[in-house]
């Protein structure tokens, strides 16, 4: 049945006016920004951190009184009411709000029903500040506390002009709820004081207010004091309507209530529903990403292995390619291997025969002791051997050529003395043939070859060049310079050949050269193993030949430096 | 002029019969035939061998090359030699071919390449390179002999037999008790490669061997030589009085 009174208006524009006072010294503490800013956002925890903070650190009274006020304000909004008076009662008497202040505390008092000490705040507010408050809304409030607390000490007569003042202000301000609470506190006054007619019209007149109000506490309220009131006048016919009215009201804000949690309860249950749906697209969506990405990996894979065995093949291609041209080569090569077996069996076939008829003949002839026959029969013999010698000669380099097994270093070489130690071994040969030799290499003729090689070309050249001579021809070994190469020339005067014989001479296939002269013995396998060594030796081979008079052929080999 | 002293190791007397009659015939002196290694190093040790034929298969095994790693190793006692084999086999070859200076002569040859050979290989171990294959030399300076080129052989002169060295243009008369004799080389060559204790310029054209000094008479600018030889003594040279021991 009792109702204090608080004024929450007028309260706002005093913090502002506080805040924007203490804002000048956020430059002095760091952390009064943020408790302000805190302040200001209603975080009383924080701000109650902060300026806790700052009063450990700072010294400055007026800063303190502030933070103070903030950690008393902060409380209360909390509503630990025992710290909130400790901190206001810590704020000094300095405090340019100290008004404020002390009317939050004397509120407090009056919360902690500790009316007297109320009293003594509000007159002494009321007594010291009375100048400096200039809000009318906060001296208002001071006075209704006053009246408030009067009446609670049951002194009624001082309570009266406090709560009359109220009123009158609270009916100038035309705040229905303010001036319902005004109504109430003068009717309670003088309810208690048992004049129950002022009473009873105040009550009527905050139950007439109430019908002009939303709010459904405060209509219940009336409603319920109505009752109260008709139930003590014995009119219980009233009383009983009031108090129907009252369940009315009651019900109703229950009913607001419970249609406001239903609403909520429906809200949540919706927002539920949506969540699921959201939380099923969303796996729904994972779902896809998955199957994309598995395509995706899926595709890639399979063009990687297209590649991959795109080029396998390819390389596959390139090995047979390359096995069926080695193929090739090697045939024709084991042809040629063939064809040289068979014409040098078929020489050898020859020479030996030749050699067992000749042998026949020497033995018939020296058993008839023709003693003359046997020197030309002899002189033929050991000619046919050299001829065998020489290509079997062949047949071994040409062999160790192809095995690459033999010994083969170039270095600066005399050709002279080259040239006279592989002709040495003609000159039996050139007399018996009635051949003229000239060796005109000069001593100085340096060239870079392998020795043993050399010895094997000039060897077949010679032997060449004896075997294609007519009698009493000429057989002469030069040099000529031709730049960074020496030229070492063999030429003979004797049969030459065509020019379509020196290009198959010339060619590059290891075929060899089909015999020209079927009477002279040959293989061509002499002019193959030169040029090869020719090449190997770094040099060019060529030759020059007229027909019917006779061949040059040319060795380049490079000169030392 | 003496003979050049060859050592022949081979194992097959058919093969060393011609190479013996073509050394002979061109006056080489073959102090001994070796049929095996052992033997090799036995003549080897016990004569004063100038040069060795070495066939790198002694019964089948490449012992010749053993023989020249052998004789190599040893300082002082290394002597010119020449490989003889009838194959290029490139392994065989490149073992042989550590045994530097590396000559050789292929099987079958002649009476030119033996001599080549020879010669070739002399050159090399005195590192005296294109003195018998060109024309402007004919002599080789060891610390102990003069090998010179005449005609198609080769002979020794031992130094410490040189009286005396008279200079003419390319040529040198080179003076000794036995004979006198002409070679063909440098004048700087001949000053680089004799041993400067022993041999002394006395003049432009002359270097004595100071061993063979009898008497100098500064006055005359003669120096006395054994044999009744002379040598002049100019002035520019007559620093090598303080570096003759004179009795007195």
């Amino acid at each position: 049945m009792f109702f204090l009174s608080k004024f929450c208006c007028g309260q706002n524009h005093t913090l502002e006016e506080i805040t924007k006072s203490i804002e000048v010294k956020t430059n002095t503490v760091i952390e009064l920004n943020a408790t302000i800013l805190f302040f200001k956002q209603k975080k009383w925890d924080s701000t109650l951190v902060y300026s806790s903070k700052i009063i450990s650190v700072c010294n400055d009274l007026d800063v303190l009184d502030f933070c103070h006020f903030f950690r008393g304000y902060s409380f209360l909004e909390k509503k630990m009411i025992n710290e909130s008076e400790k901190e206001f009662k810590s704020i000094s008497e300095n405090f340019k709000y100290n008004y404020f202040s002390s009317m939050l505390l004397g509120e407090i008092y009056i919360e902690q029903r500790k009316f007297l000490k109320a009293l003594n705040v509000f007159e002494k507010i009321l007594l010291t500040a009375n100048k400096k408050i200039n809000k009318t809304d906060n001296l208002n409030r001071v006075k209704n506390n006053i009246g408030l607390s009067y009446f609670h000490l049951k002194k009624y007569e001082e309570a009266e002009p406090y709560l009359l003042s109220d009123l009158m202000i609270q009916e100038s301000n035309k705040d229905t709820l303010n001036l319902i609470t005004a109504n109430y506190n003068l009717a309670n006054l003088y309810y208690l004081q048992y004049k129950d007619d002022l009473a009873i019209s105040y009550f009527e007149k905050a139950y007439k207010l109430s019908g002009n109000t939303d709010d459904l506490q405060a209509k219940q309220d009336a409603a319920d004091n109505m009752a109260v009131v008709e139930e003590n006048r014995n009119n219980y016919k009233k009383a009983l309507a009031y108090r129907k009215e009252y369940e009315q009201w009651k019900d109703s804000l229950s009913n607001q209530n419970k249609i406001y949690e239903v609403a909520q309860l429906e809200k949540q249950f919706a927002v539920k529903q949506k969540q699921q749906e959201v939380d099923l697209l969303q796996i729904e969506n994972k779902a896809k990403d998955v199957e994309r990405n598995g395509l995706l990996y899926s595709a890639l894979t399979l063009l990687i292995l297209l590649g991959v065995t795109f080029y396998f093949y390819k390389e596959k291609n390139k090995t047979h390619k390359i096995i069926v041209a080695q193929k090739e080569t090697l045939d024709a090569l084991n042809a040629t291997k063939d064809k040289l077996f068979s014409i040098v069996s078929h020489d050898l076939r020859s020479s030996v025969n030749a050699l067992k008829t000749s042998n026949a003949k020497l033995l018939s002839n020296l058993e008839a002791n023709n003693l003359d026959a046997l020197d030309t029969l002899l002189q033929r013999n050991s000619g046919i051997v050299n001829g065998a010698y020489n290509l079997l000669d062949n047949l071994l380099h040409w062999a160790l050529l192809q095995t690459k097994q033999s010994y083969f270093y170039i270095e600066p070489l005399r050709l002279f003395f080259i040239t006279e130690q592989v002709s040495h071994n003609y000159k039996p040969l050139l007399e018996d043939q009635g051949l003229t030799f000239e060796n005109s290499v000069l001593k100085t003729a340096k060239i870079l070859a392998d020795q043993e090689s050399l010895k094997i070309i000039l060897r077949n050249l010679l032997d060449n060049a004896i075997k294609f001579s007519k009698p009493n021809g000429q057989i002469k070994i030069y040099t000529t310079v031709n730049g960074g190469f020496c030229n070492l020339i063999v030429e003979d005067t004797g049969l030459g050949m065509s020019a379509a014989t020196i290009t198959t001479l010339l060619q590059d296939t290891p075929n060899l050269a089909k015999k020209e002269n079927e009477d002279i013995i040959g293989t061509g396998l002499g002019v193959q193993l030169c040029k090869s060594y020719i090449q190997k030796n770094n040099g060019v081979f060529s030759i020059e030949s007229t027909l019917g008079k006779g061949t040059k052929m040319i060795v380049s080999l490079p000169k030392t430096t | 002029m003496q003979n050049i002293n060859v050592l022949v190791i081979e194992d097959r007397p058919e093969e060393s019969a011609p190479l013996l009659d073509t050394l002979t015939a061109n006056h080489y002196n073959v102090i001994g035939v070796a049929r095996s290694f052992k033997a090799a190093l036995e003549l080897y040790h016990n004569n004063p061998v100038d040069i060795a034929i070495i066939d790198i298969f002694l019964d089948g095994n490449p012992d010749g090359i053993a023989f020249a790693e052998t004789i190599n190793a040893i300082p002082h006692k290394a002597k010119p030699f020449v490989f003889l084999t009838s194959s290029t086999d490139r392994a065989l070859f490149e073992r042989a071919k550590l045994t530097q200076p590396f000559s050789y002569l292929m099987k079958p040859f002649n009476e030119l390449e033996l001599l080549y050979a020879l010669e070739v290989a002399v050159e090399k171990f005195y590192e005296q390179p294109d003195v018998f294959l060109g024309d402007e030399e004919d002599t080789i300076i060891s610390k102990d002999y003069l090998f010179i080129k005449k005609g198609k052989a080769l002979k020794k002169v031992f130094t410490k037999s040189i009286i005396y060295i008279e200079v003419e243009e390319k040529y040198c008369n080179i003076f000794t008790e036995e004979e006198k004799f002409v070679i063909l080389i440098s004048l700087t060559k001949i000053l680089t490669l004799l041993n400067d204790a022993v041999f002394c310029r006395t003049h432009r054209n002359f270097i004595v061997n100071t061993e063979k000094i009898e008497e100098i008479i500064p006055s005359d600018n003669l120096i006395l030589l054994s044999g009744q030889h002379k040598a002049t003594l100019s002035d520019t040279y007559k620093d090598i009085l303080k570096r003759i021991r004179t009795l007195k």
